[in-house]
């Protein structure tokens, strides 16, 4: 993970002034950023105030990152920074009013934001894999992974497709998925990602 | 574990949840995001809230109701602080440390207003600008400070 060669090509787009290279990067850290504000219970104001924090602080020290693959920890580590600012704003010197995690070890806080980071960077990875699909596997599985899930005949009447084809070619979609290479650029460690249960 | 040994089931799962973590995060967060890179050619330090006078009276309570009739906020940045008191029909202002500045407004849309701090940091702001606004401080040693944007 830590040298995803297309974080490196981004951040150095972004470092040429690439107003759409900033952007995909915006959308693929969004969501680490906003989980971790999660993580400290902060209502939509204060996450707004911490995102346009983490933002501009990442517009202003972007040359600045020695290894550009190393974005991902730094965007996490400065947005769980930017969470405490804003909770001793609001609270002052009220360390009773800390959350939990700032209270814990540092051990605790550390394997909190690691494994943000290891989450999104994996769903990053699978959001683009999944979006470079052919496009008939694209719309299957977009119906597919809609809540609810469809049943196979609503399926098969809106993509024209025989219900007995359903399920192979899903298959054969999530096997291309699983071949790309942005997944195998990930790297991740045995027993790092843990699947849970999902409750389909 | 790889993701190249799990089954289809566990891929399916880990992608439904990929999509549904970048669909929890509203759109304009997303894009309050991507307008943040506007700011990659101006040369200025981000002065931060670090005091903001209406969450400080929600955390003390009712002690603090009549001090939150005036807000007050305090933006640091490495070199100078910015203090802004919200006045019934402006803004008022002291740069800290004491010196002379030019503070501009800047509003989402791009308009800008420029106001003078005089020699001990102080300025004021009439009227009140439309929110969301932000603050440029420029002093006359060469310091530039940009706050976050300024919702009230």
């Amino acid at each position: 993970m830590r040298d995803d060669p297309s974080v490196i090509a981004l951040v150095a787009r972004v470092c040429d002034g690439d107003q759409e290279a900033w952007n995909e990067l915006i959308e693929r850290y969004a969501p680490l950023v906003w989980s971790i504000c999660l993580r400290y219970q902060l209502g939509r104001q204060d996450i707004d105030d911490v995102g346009q924090s983490v933002w501009l602080l990442l517009v202003e020290h972007v040359r600045e990152l020695r290894e550009p693959a190393a974005l991902p920890g730094w965007l996490a580590t400065t947005t769980r920074n930017e969470c405490l600012r804003v909770l001793r704003a609001a609270r002052r010197l009220d360390v009773e009013g800390l959350p939990p995690e700032d209270q814990m070890p540092p051990d605790s806080v550390a394997t909190m934001i690691e494994q943000e980071i290891i989450e999104a960077e994996l769903n990053a990875a699978l959001r683009l894999a999944f979006s470079e699909l052919p496009p008939g596997c694209h719309d299957l599985l977009s119906m597919l992974l809609s809540d609810p899930p469809p049943g196979y005949a609503e399926v098969s009447a809106a993509l024209g497709m025989p219900i007995g084809s359903i399920g192979p070619t899903r298959a054969r979609c999530l096997e291309r998925l699983r071949r790309s290479p942005h997944l195998a650029a990930l790297g991740i460690q045995p027993g790092a990602v843990a699947v849970r249960e999902t409750g389909r | 574990m790889s993701i190249v040994t799990w089954d289809d089931e566990e891929l399916f799962a880990a992608l439904q949840r990929a999509i549904r973590a970048r669909d929890a995060v509203p759109a304009e967060f997303v894009d309050a995001g991507k307008s943040a890179f506007a700011w990659h050619n101006i040369d200025a330090e981000l002065a931060q809230l670090t005091y903001d006078s209406t969450r400080d009276a929600d955390m003390a309570g009712a002690t603090r109701a009549e001090a939150a009739s005036i807000r007050a906020l305090t933006f640091n940045s490495a070199n100078i602080t910015i203090e802004l008191e919200v006045t019934r029909d402006g803004l008022v202002g002291q740069i800290v440390p004491a010196q002379v500045a030019t503070i501009t407004v800047q509003s989402r849309v791009g308009a800008n207003a420029s106001v003078a701090a005089d020699e001990i940091g102080c300025f004021s702001i009439r009227p009140i600008p439309a929110s969301p606004f932000r603050l440029q401080c420029t002093t006359g040693s060469g310091i530039e400070a940009l706050t976050g944007w300024i919702t009230l």
